[in-house]
C-alpha cells in the first residue's frame, strides 16, 4: 500500500517535471489520492451503510498541492458507530503509514454542526466539501445542513468574519520577514486572498468561480483574465515551491527563491539577476490578486452595508464628490476634457483622508491612455501632483493607491522600470516602489519630528519629490544615483520646476548616499573633510534636505536599518557641516552680505575713484570688515613705489603678519622660507589675490624661538623678505646652513599618520584644490609651496591649517596656462613631487 | 585564552578590520554602541534648536584570541585605531576560561 502511494506520488513529479504545471497538477494530485482512498474505503463492505467519506478544504476543491494536507472527514450516523473502528483502520492507516499530513475527524451530523457553531474555518471548509465514497444521502444532509445553519439569512455575519479574518491574516503575514520571502498563501495577494473572493461570492451571491463573478460584473474582462493568469502562476509557484522544499512549506525563502528562479529559467537581463526578475513577477502577480480582492471586498461591503459612514456627503469640487464616505469621480466625461481631475481625486484622498471608491480606481485605471506628453507637461496636472505628496501623511495609502491604479506610472513613465521591483538581499525589505512610496511618508513623518531642520527648507515640494524619485535609476545596472540624476533632470522639467530647482533635485538624487557614507565612515573630527562637504554641499538649504531625505531614505529601507545611533552620527555631520555652510553665510544672504560692505567700503574710500572695488575678489571682502579692506587698499597705494609691503602686530600674543605684494610665481614660497629662516612657524594662513593682481597674505605665526613679539628681530625679517621677494636670496643654502631651531615644535606626537595629497577638480568651478595632509614639520610650507611653483602652479588661495600633530594644508591653485590641472599624468607628478618634498624635510 | 574588547571610532572600523585581516585574525563580533567617557557629550545649538548629545556613537570589537596572540592584537587594533585625538577609544583584555566550538565540541585554543 505504501509502496503504492509513494509510486503515485513519484509519478506525479515526473509530470511536474515533464512541464505540467498549474490547476492541472493539483487534479491530476487529486485524482491519484481519490482513487486510493475510495478504493480502500470501498473495500470493507460492511461499513459502507451509514458513513460517507468527505473531503474537504483544499482536497475538497481538488487542489491538492504536492505535499499539502489531505483534509478528510468521515461522517456516520450513530447507529452504525461500532462498524467505525475497521473503517478508520481501512481509510487513515494506509495514509499515516505512508507518512502523508492527514487532517481527519470523525464525527456524526449534530457533532459537524457544533463544532461548525465554534469554528468558522470549518464552515468554510465544508464549501468545499466533495463526497468521495460512501453514503450520498447522509452527504448531502450534511451539505443542507450547513447551508441553512450558517448561510442562510447569515450573509452578514459570513462577511463580518471573513473580513474580520482576512484583516489580521493580512496584519500578522505583513510582518517585516514575510515582505523579503513572502508567503504564497497566507500573505495579502497570495492563494487565500484568492479563496476568501470565491467563497464570499459563492455564499453572498450564490456565484461559483470567476466566470460567473465575470458575467455578474463583478470583475470585467480584462480583469478577470489577468486575475485568472495571477492564479495560474501563484499555483505554479506553490507546486515549485512544496517540491524545491520537499515538504508543506508556503514561505518563499531566499534559498528558494533562487532555486525556484532557476528552475523556471529566469535569466539575467539589463542589470538584474535571474531571482529579481523572478521575484518581481511573484510581487507582481500578488499585488494583481490584492488589487482585486480589495476592489471586490470593498464591492461586498457597501453592498451589504457593513460599514457606515460616518462623513456627510458633499461636494468638492466640479465632478468630485465624498458620497458614503469615499471619494468618486461623478463625471468622468469631464474628465476626458480636464485630466487633470485624475488627479485632483488622488490630492482630495490626501487633503481628506478619505479613501477613493474602488470604482472611481477603475474608471482612472481605464483612461490611463489620456495620459499623453502635453498632460504630464501640465502645470495642473503638476500642482495637484505635488498636492498629493505634501499632504500624504504618514502612511503612503494615497500614493499606494495611485500607484495600484496605474496612474503614477502613467504620469511618470521611469517609475513603470520600479513596479514591484525587488532586490535580492536581506537589506532591502521592500520592493523599490513600495520604498519610495515609503520615503515620502517618512519625509512627512520627518515634519512633524525634526520641525526645525524641516523648516529651513525652502520649497518641500522638491524634497518630497526626491523622495519619491531617489532610486528612479534602479534596475537598469550601472550607478543608481547617477543615472537617476539623469533621469530626474527630465522628469523636473517636464514637471515644470525652475531651473535652480531642477538642480537642486539632479544633487539630491546624486547625492542620496552621500551623508549615509560620509556620517558612517569619515573622521567628524577632521575640519578638512567637513570642510570639503560643505563645499560640495555648497548651502544650508540642500544639507537640510540631503540630511532629511537620508533620514527617510534609510526608514523606509527597513526597520533595522535605521537606528539612534546612526541618528547620533548623522545629526553630528549635519551639526558641524552646517556651521561651516553657517559662518560662510553668517546666516545671512551672501550676495546682500556682499553688497552692503561693498557700499560701506565705497563710503570709506570717499572720492578716491582711482581704485576700482570690482578687483576685490567676494571670498576675499568675506574673510575681512570693510575697515581692513580699507586699509589695505591704501597700502596697496604705496605698494606702487615699494615691491613689497610687511605689517606685523601683535594681538594677544597672537601674532599677525600683513605681507601685501604684487603677485609673481613663488611669491609665497619666498615668503615661508623667510619665515622658516627667521625661526616663524605658520599657524594658519589666508592668501588672496586681487584681480590687479595684488597678493594680499595674512599669515598667523608664532616663533619656535623666542618667547617675546619684541625679542623677534622684525627688521631684518624685513630686509630679508624683500631680498627673498626680488630674487637676491638663496633661501635654500640658509635654511641648509642654519642650525635647527632649538625648541622643536610642541606637537610632535610620534605615531604614524602617512603623508597624503590630495587633487580635487570637482569642489571648486575655477581652481584646482591640492590638497596636502602630513605631520608638522619645521620648513614644510617653504617646501611644499616652492615645489608647487616649480610645477608651475600660481596659488590664488592657501587655508594653513595646523592641528595636534597634523597639517592641513589646502591650496586653489592653476597651472602655468591659467587652467586647472586636468592631466592625470600631472596631477600623479604633482602629487609624488609633494610627497618627496614632505618626506625630505622629516630626513633632515 | 584572553577576550579583547575594544570600544573605536566607528569610521575607524575598516582600518582595524584592515589590519587585524593582516595578522590573520578573521573573527570577531561587532557592536554599534553609544557612551561617553573622557570625551564628554556635548550640546550643539543651532537656529535656536538645543541638540543634546550626550552619547557618542562608537563599535566595539570583541574577540578571543589565544594568551600568546593577544599582546599582537592589542596593539595591532591600537595602530589602527588612532587618530591622537580625544575620543579614540579603549582596548581591555579579559581573562577567558573556556571556549566551545558548537558544531564540533571542540574546547579550548581548538574553538577560537
Amino acid at each position: 500500500m505504501n509502496s503504492e502511494l509513494r509510486a503515485r506520488r513519484n509519478a506525479l513529479e515526473s509530470l511536474w517535471q515533464q512541464g505540467l504545471s498549474g490547476k492541472m497538477l493539483l487534479r491530476e494530485h487529486t485524482r491519484l489520492v481519490d482513487t486510493h482512498i475510495a478504493h480502500n474505503f470501498e473495500n470493507c463492505l460492511d461499513a459502507k451503510n451509514g458513513m460517507a467519506l468527505v473531503a474537504v478544504g483544499g482536497y475538497g476543491r481538488k487542489e491538492l498541492f504536492p505535499f499539502s494536507d489531505i483534509d478528510l472527514l468521515l461522517l456516520y450516523e450513530p447507529s452504525v458507530e461500532n462498524k467505525l473502528t475497521p473503517a478508520v483502520e481501512a481509510v487513515f492507516y494506509p495514509l499515516w503509514d505512508a507518512g502523508l499530513e492527514v487532517g481527519h475527524a470523525v464525527r456524526t451530523l449534530d457533532a459537524c454542526l457544533e463544532h461548525g457553531k465554534k469554528d468558522f474555518f470549518f464552515q468554510v471548509a465544508m464549501l468545499d466539501a466533495r463526497l468521495l465514497a460512501g453514503s450520498i444521502d447522509l452527504f448531502n444532509q450534511l451539505v443542507n445542513l450547513f447551508q441553512q445553519s450558517f448561510v442562510e439569512g447569515r450573509r452578514r455575519e459570513f462577511l463580518n468574519n471573513m473580513l474580520k479574518h482576512r484583516k489580521r491574516r493580512h496584519k500578522s503575514f505583513g510582518m517585516q520577514n514575510y515582505l523579503l520571502e513572502p508567503h504564497i498563501k497566507e500573505s495579502r495577494g497570495g492563494l487565500r486572498d484568492i479563496q476568501a473572493m470565491i467563497w464570499t461570492a459563492q455564499v453572498i451571491f450564490g456565484l461559483h468561480g470567476l466566470s460567473s463573478m465575470e458575467n455578474a460584473g463583478l470583475l470585467n474582462n480584462s480583469e478577470r483574465r489577468r486575475f485568472d493568469s495571477a492564479c495560474d502562476e501563484l499555483i505554479r509557484i506553490r507546486n515549485g515551491l512544496h517540491f524545491v522544499s520537499g515538504r508543506k512549506n508556503d514561505q518563499l525563502y531566499f534559498e528558494h527563491q533562487e532555486e525556484i528562479a532557476k528552475l523556471f529559467d529566469f535569466k539575467p537581463s539589463k542589470g538584474l539577476l535571474g531571482v529579481e526578475r523572478f521575484m518581481r513577477d511573484v510581487y507582481g502577480h500578488m499585488k494583481t490578486v490584492a488589487v482585486t480582492t480589495d476592489f471586490f471586498f470593498e464591492h461586498v461591503d457597501e453592498v451589504l452595508g457593513i460599514t457606515l459612514p460616518t462623513i456627510k456627503d458633499r461636494k468638492l469640487e466640479k465632478g468630485i464628490e465624498i458620497r458614503h464616505g469615499r471619494i468618486h469621480l461623478t463625471d468622468p466625461g469631464l474628465a476626458e476634457k480636464k485630466v487633470y481631475l485624475l488627479m485632483r481625486l488622488f490630492a482630495r484622498a490626501a487633503d481628506t483622508g478619505l479613501p477613493i471608491h474602488h470604482r472611481t480606481l477603475r474608471l482612472v485605471n481605464d483612461r490611463l491612455l489620456l495620459l499623453n506628453d502635453k498632460v504630464r507637461c501640465s502645470r495642473r496636472m503638476a500642482n495637484a501632483f505635488f498636492d498629493v505628496l505634501k499632504k500624504t501623511g504618514e502612511r503612503p495609502t494615497v500614493l499606494e493607491a495611485m500607484l495600484e491604479s496605474g496612474l503614477l506610472s502613467a504620469y511618470i513613465p521611469e517609475f513603470a522600470d520600479l513596479e514591484s521591483l525587488a532586490q535580492h538581499d536581506v537589506y532591502h525589505v521592500y520592493t523599490v516602489d513600495s520604498h519610495l512610496l515609503q520615503t515620502v511618508a517618512e519625509l512627512n513623518r520627518l515634519r512633524e519630528e525634526e520641525p526645525n531642520i524641516f523648516s529651513t527648507v525652502p520649497s518641500p515640494e522638491i524634497l518630497f519629490l526626491a523622495g519619491l524619485l531617489h532610486d528612479i535609476g534602479k534596475g537598469q545596472g550601472g550607478d543608481h544615483s547617477k543615472l537617476g540624476a539623469e533621469l530626474v533632470g527630465l522628469i523636473g522639467k517636464r514637471l515644470g520646476l525652475k531651473k535652480d530647482e531642477i538642480q537642486t533635485i539632479i544633487f539630491l538624487v546624486r547625492e542620496h548616499l552621500f551623508l549615509a557614507h560620509m556620517s558612517m565612515r569619515r573622521d567628524l573630527g577632521d575640519d578638512a573633510f567637513i570642510r570639503r562637504c560643505a563645499e560640495k554641499i555648497a548651502s544650508p538649504d540642500r544639507l537640510a534636505m540631503l540630511y532629511l531625505l537620508t533620514i527617510a531614505d534609510s526608514k523606509a529601507t527597513g526597520p533595522t536599518v535605521w537606528n539612534e545611533w546612526k541618528g547620533a552620527l548623522l545629526l553630528e555631520f549635519y551639526l558641524k557641516t552646517v556651521q561651516y555652510l553657517d559662518t560662510d553665510r553668517n546666516n545671512v544672504d551672501t550676495s546682500r552680505k556682499m553688497e552692503w560692505k561693498r557700499a560701506k567700503l565705497a563710503d570709506l574710500m570717499g572720492d578716491n575713484k582711482v581704485f576700482d572695488l570690482k578687483s576685490l575678489p567676494d571670498d576675499y571682502l568675506l574673510s575681512f570688515t570693510p575697515e581692513e579692506a580699507y586699509s589695505h587698499i591704501r597700502y596697496r597705494k604705496e605698494l606702487d613705489e615699494k615691491k613689497l609691503l610687511v605689517n606685523s602686530t601683535d594681538l594677544d600674543g597672537k601674532w599677525s603678519l600683513l605681507i601685501m605684494a604684487r603677485d609673481r610665481r613663488g611669491l609665497l614660497s619666498r615668503i615661508c622660507g623667510t619665515l622658516a629662516l627667521h625661526n616663524l612657524e605658520v599657524r594658519s594662513a589666508q592668501i588672496f589675490t586681487w584681480a590687479d593682481g595684488t597678493a594680499v597674505d595674512v599669515i598667523d605665526v608664532i616663533s619656535v624661538v623666542s618667547m617675546e613679539y619684541e625679542d623677534q628681530d622684525w627688521e631684518t625679517f624685513e630686509k630679508d623678505l624683500h631680498l627673498a621677494v626680488n630674487l637676491r636670496l638663496g633661501l635654500d643654502y640658509r635654511l641648509g646652513r642654519k642650525t635647527a631651531p632649538m625648541k622643536k615644535s610642541p606637537h610632535c606626537l610620534n605615531h604614524a599618520t602617512e603623508d597624503r595629497v590630495v587633487i580635487d577638480n570637482e569642489t571648486s568651478d575655477t581652481y584646482t584644490i591640492i590638497e596636502i595632509f602630513s605631520k608638522d614639520r619645521f620648513e614644510l610650507l617653504y617646501r611644499i609651496t616652492k615645489t608647487l611653483a616649480d610645477f608651475g602652479i600660481n596659488i590664488f588661495r592657501a587655508i594653513i591649517g595646523c592641528k595636534a600633530d597634523q597639517v592641513v594644508d589646502v591650496f586653489y591653485g592653476l597651472d602655468d596656462d591659467g587652467r586647472k590641472v586636468i592631466d592625470p599624468d600631472f596631477q600623479e607628478e604633482i602629487r609624488r613631487g609633494l610627497l618627496y618634498a614632505v618626506k625630505d624635510v622629516s630626513k633632515k | 585564552m584572553k577576550k579583547i574588547e575594544a570600544i573605536i571610532k566607528p569610521f575607524k572600523l575598516d582600518d582595524v578590520k584592515e589590519a587585524l585581516k593582516e595578522i590573520d585574525i578573521k573573527g570577531m563580533t561587532l557592536t554599534d554602541v553609544k557612551g561617553y567617557g573622557r570625551q564628554k557629550g556635548h550640546k550643539e545649538i543651532y537656529r535656536g534648536a538645543e541638540y543634546v548629545v550626550d552619547f557618542i556613537p562608537k563599535v566595539k570589537l570583541e574577540l578571543i584570541v589565544e594568551t600568546s596572540q593577544c599582546d599582537k592584537v592589542v596593539e595591532c587594533i591600537r595602530q589602527a585605531a588612532v587618530t591622537g585625538k580625544i575620543g579614540d577609544g579603549k582596548i581591555f583584555v579579559l581573562p577567558v576560561e573556556e571556549a566551545v566550538r558548537i558544531r564540533t565540541g571542540e574546547k579550548g585554543n581548538e574553538a577560537v
